[in-house]
């Protein structure tokens, strides 16, 4: 069974019709080719890597199908830099050496970008507990902690100047 | 020298890779697009040890989009067995025969029995749930002491017993002069005045990567393509075109430029790789198959799994006089290309003595079939189970000498380097005290001493506790060979183009070690340019040299130095010809490479980069005598021993006597890993392999039930450490630089997570020692402990 659906994707409207049982993660990599949302875990909702922001908010995109996508707006990681202006978060990943292999970081920081909107001076607790569903397997999370604390600090400074 | 430039190598370069891999553009194997490909479905077995009696694949068939389905019945007289020339080692030991497909019975769990090729993954799923398949249970064994006994299920034909691999380690090669050392060992254990006796056991658990396997291959006229998951695209190469009767040249095998992690898992050849081969081949259409979780965690990355049977002598100090391990490795149904599951507890055995000085050892090893999957490697390559052994026991044995474990750990610590181990492994010169004692200072022992008898005073019980680990970064030939029957050494090509942009050609297949940023630094100190521009090319067979592939930390200490080596031929050659042009007569050693310009000894300027890469290759007139044009080197190092790398581990907790809690409050590894390239990625991968052996220890386990069915398929169910899970990390170096490779570098990481667990149980032992409370198993959790504390206080 096929439906058509309507999504914004990083701006811009993309109609298609899809299968219904579609996942969206399926839909955004195959459909729309954005590869750099990634799967980690068999549609179970635990690693995160595919995380992807609806409507601001970060969802993963395994644990829904395309269709319930469906006049919302979707951002991806490619999405995040704004007039070729990385996102904070982007920056500090790679002064903190926040990656190794590379393939949990889309999901990371699609998460941390949404958890920084709602708090935006968090303590390194709250980064640590904000963080645990996606799971990282190459640095150990502490360097994730530094950057994400750091890009809070330089999106704080950048807001009130 | 009038122009100063600062060095690249021992900075913390920014990473190169992180562009593409924080905005979503990197390329991982799933992302690779490939026109008109079908999609591959493996159907598992549902059980752990049955014969196969009929497998009905009509209603699959009939699945509209559905190319192919096929069975073992319909491969085992088409594709070859393994193992073959290319997949064996030179071990003696029994290599199970096997198909991609199970052929005639199923010895585990999740072992594929069909496949299934469809027009798109929905309909290949939909078609897999329609493959019935008739078998007959046989009995199960899913324990390496009951796979022993002599009415076990013996899982391969042919074979006597389940004994894949049995190895004594020490005294000699001969029997009879193992057993002289035996009777040796007897003898100071006979006349100790301490002796101790232990099981230590550590389970299956592993490192599995975030990103699974994948394989996408295309079989056209003009030879066969693959693009797959894989640490050694060489290595793939060379099986492929063994197995399907091609020869080499015409088999392409890229390992993507990014991959999500490996920590071993994607060294070996296993079944499903091939099995897409054959299918391109037959359908004559590219085919495609990303492994689901589920299939991964069933199928690969499942290691540890051995139980030590250790005994030490010892004098009065606490100075180790002698060692007896038996060990017993849980090798799973063994069929895995390369490793075969045992390489991992062979190596394991090899270095049981860790940087201790040990004088007289007695160490055997089995590694013994049953019904799960094979054990494949991960990262600290079967060493983890060796260092608990030995690191536990060493703090049993301060504990009854009323020791601190510290001092009686730095009294063991080799302090003659270089050494060859009881095993015959051979450590190159270096200062392991030194590291030691970095260790010692930076954790403030005795200042933690203090702090610990005050929290007692309170009721509050923290410990501290110490593990370490040699670890070769590498492995010479002379060892590779006899072991995985490849070779060790590290190879690299440095191409400058007519531009004088350079670019690096390198056969291994990193999965996250960041070699595009070190060897761009390794390359702009040599040659004088900028990092930036630098393009290194990884894991493409037709592009690169001959290599054996990104494991073991190769990186660091072969690969890096085979650069080096490439790098260097083409500067001498530079400088000869820019001296030459200028009509000087000084040696090519008197020239400096630095901001893109050629710099004679006087601090005059010969030539820029750009310039002199320009005249070579475009111009190739009057060139010193005997000389090319060629700007393009390449280079092979090869060791005759390997490079050791050090790590020693403080773990400092808390627990609580009364529910078995406990709270890790710091991790420290002070370690030696020769001259560093890159400070921020070595103390990353050291995050990395800590909060790996932290995640083995207290969470990970690959759990299977009496009936061998695998009960932890799932991220749900193996839990891996997440963000609220790890402590603070400390990373400390003393550092020596290694005296055999050009740049005085070892490569480092994968050692890290060996130590990690037995330092971890230390501590927590230290913090309720007033309860005398001993773990001599793994994994360790609150529930463990807890019962661990009953048991100590009934008696
Ligand atoms: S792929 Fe969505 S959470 Fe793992
Ligand atoms: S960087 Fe590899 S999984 Fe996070």
């Amino acid at each position: 069974m096929a439906q058509t659906i309507r999504v914004v994707v990083n701006g811009r409207t993309v109609e298609r019709s899809v299968p219904e049982r579609m996942l969206l993660v399926d839909f955004i990599r195959d459909e729309l080719g954005l590869t750099g949302t990634h799967q980690g875990c068999t549609y179970e909702g635990v690693c995160g890597a595919c995380t992807v922001h609806l409507n601001g908010e970060a969802v993963k995109s395994c644990m829904m199908l395309a269709v319930q996508a469906d006049g919302e707006e979707i951002t991806t990681i490619e999405g995040l830099a704004r007039d070729g202006a990385l996102h904070p978060v982007q920056k500090a990943f790679n002064e903190h050496h926040a990656l190794q292999c590379g393939y949990c970081t889309s999901g990371m920081i699609m998460n941390a970008v949404d958890f920084l909107r709602t708090t935006p001076a968090p303590t390194e607790a709250e980064i640590r507990h904000a963080l645990i569903g996606n799971i990282c397997r190459c640095t150990g999370y502490q360097n994730i902690v530094a950057a994400v604390a750091a890009a809070a600090a330089a999106m704080r400074a950048r807001a009130a100047e | 020298m009038t122009t100063m430039h600062k060095p690249l190598i021992g900075t913390s370069y920014r990473r190169r890779e992180d562009a593409r891999l924080t905005t979503g553009f990197g390329q991982f194997i799933a992302d690779i697009p490939v026109a008109n490909a079908l999609h591959a479905k493996f159907v598992r077995s549902d059980r752990a040890h049955a014969r196969i009696r009929r497998i009905d694949v009509a209603r699959a068939r009939a699945l509209p989009g559905v190319a192919a389905v096929l069975t073992g019945e319909d491969i085992r007289e088409v594709i070859p067995s393994l193992p073959n020339r290319s997949t064996q080692p030179l071990l003696p030991a029994h290599y199970p025969r096997h198909w991609p497909l199970a052929v005639g019975k199923v010895r585990f769990h999740g072992e594929p029995v069909a496949v299934v090729v469809a027009e798109d993954k929905y309909v290949a799923a939909d078609a897999a749930e329609l493959v019935e398949i008739d078998y007959e249970d046989l009995p199960v064994v899913t324990d390496p002491e009951a796979a022993l006994k002599p009415d076990a299920p013996i899982l391969h034909e042919g074979m006597e017993n389940n004994i894949i691999f049995e190895m004594t380690l020490t005294g000699g090669f001969t029997p009879e002069e193992q057993a002289a050392n035996a009777r040796e060992v007897d003898a100071i254990f006979a006349a100790a005045p301490h002796t101790l006796s232990r099981r230590f056991r550590v389970h299956r658990c592993g490192v599995t990567p975030l990103e699974t396997r994948g394989v996408v291959a295309d079989w056209t006229r003009s030879g066969l393509r693959v693009w797959m998951s894989t640490q050694r695209p060489h290595i793939d190469r060379l099986v492929f075109s063994d197995l399907f009767a091609i020869p080499q040249n015409m088999v392409h095998v890229s390992a993507p430029q990014d991959q999500g992690g490996a920590f071993g898992v994607k060294a070996p050849v296993y079944r499903e790789p091939i099995m897409i081969v054959h299918l391109t081949r037959l359908l004559g259409r590219p085919v495609r198959w990303i492994e689901s979780r589920e299939e991964h965690l069933m199928a690969v990355s499942q290691e540890r799994d051995q139980i030590h049977d250790l005994e030490i002598a010892a004098d009065d100090e606490g100075r180790i006089l002698a060692l007896r391990d038996r060990i017993l490795a849980d090798n799973g149904d063994s069929c895995e290309g390369v490793f075969w599951g045992f390489v991992m507890p062979f190596y394991g055995a090899a270095m049981v003595p860790n940087g201790y000085a040990i004088p007289k050892c007695d160490i055997h090893v089995r590694a013994v079939a049953t019904n799960k999957s094979a054990l494949s490697p991960a990262r600290a390559f079967g060493t983890l189970p060796g260092r608990f052994a030995v690191d536990r026991m060493i703090d049993i044995l301060a504990r009854k000498l009323g020791k601190d474990p510290a001092e009686v750990r730095r009294l063991n610590i080799l302090r003659e380097l270089p050494h060859v181990s009881p095993t015959g492994v051979h450590y190159d010169y270096s200062d392991y005290l030194k590291v030691w004692d970095k260790l010692i200072e930076t954790v403030d022992l005795a200042g933690f001493r203090r702090e610990q008898a005050a929290a007692r005073a309170e009721g509050r019980h923290i410990g501290i506790g110490f593990g370490t680990s040699v670890h070769a970064s590498g492995v010479a030939s002379v060892a590779l060979v006899p072991m995985e029957g490849q070779p060790g050494y590290g190879s690299a090509t440095v191409k400058i183009d007519s531009r004088g942009t350079v670019t690096v050609l390198e056969g291994d297949a990193p999965q996250g070690q960041g070699h595009e940023t070190a060897m761009s630094q390794v390359v702009a100190d040599m040659l004088g340019v900028d990092p930036e521009a630098v393009i290194v090319r990884v894991g493409d067979s037709v592009a690169t040299p001959f290599a054996s592939g990104t494991f073991g930390a190769r990186g660091g200490s072969y690969t890096a130095s085979a650069v080096a080596l490439a790098a260097k031929a083409l500067r001498s050659k530079l400088a000869r010809i820019a001296l030459h042009d200028a009509r000087r007569n000084e040696e090519p050693d008197s020239v400096t490479f630095a901001g893109g310009k050629l710099i004679a000894g006087d601090g005059n300027p010969l030539t820029t980069f750009a310039d002199i890469a320009e005249r070579v290759i475009m111009r190739p007139l009057d060139l010193p005598e005997g000389m090319d044009a060629s700007l393009e080197h390449t280079a092979f190092f090869e060791a005759d021993f390997p490079m050791m790398s050090y790590d020693a581990v403080a773990v400092k907790v808390e627990a609580d006597p009364e529910t078995g809690r406990f709270r890790i409050l710091d991790v420290t590894v002070a370690a030696d890993v020769g001259n560093i390239i890159n400070p921020q990625i070595v103390e990353g991968q050291t995050h990395g392999g800590i909060v790996q052996g932290l995640s083995n220890a207290m969470f990970e386990e690959f759990v299977y039930d009496a009936n061998g069915i695998q009960l932890s398929s799932t991220l749900e169910a193996y839990k891996i450490a997440n963000a609220a899970d790890v402590p603070p990390m400390h990373v400390v170096h003393a550092n020596t630089p290694c005296r055999h490779t050009p740049l005085g570098t070892r490569g480092m990481g994968e050692g890290t997570p060996g130590p990690v667990p037995g330092a971890l149980v230390n501590a927590i032992c230290d913090a309720l020692a007033p309860f005398a409370v001993e773990i001599d198993s793994l994994p360790i959790r609150p529930d463990r402990l807890w019962q661990a504390l009953r048991a100590a206080s009934a008696g």
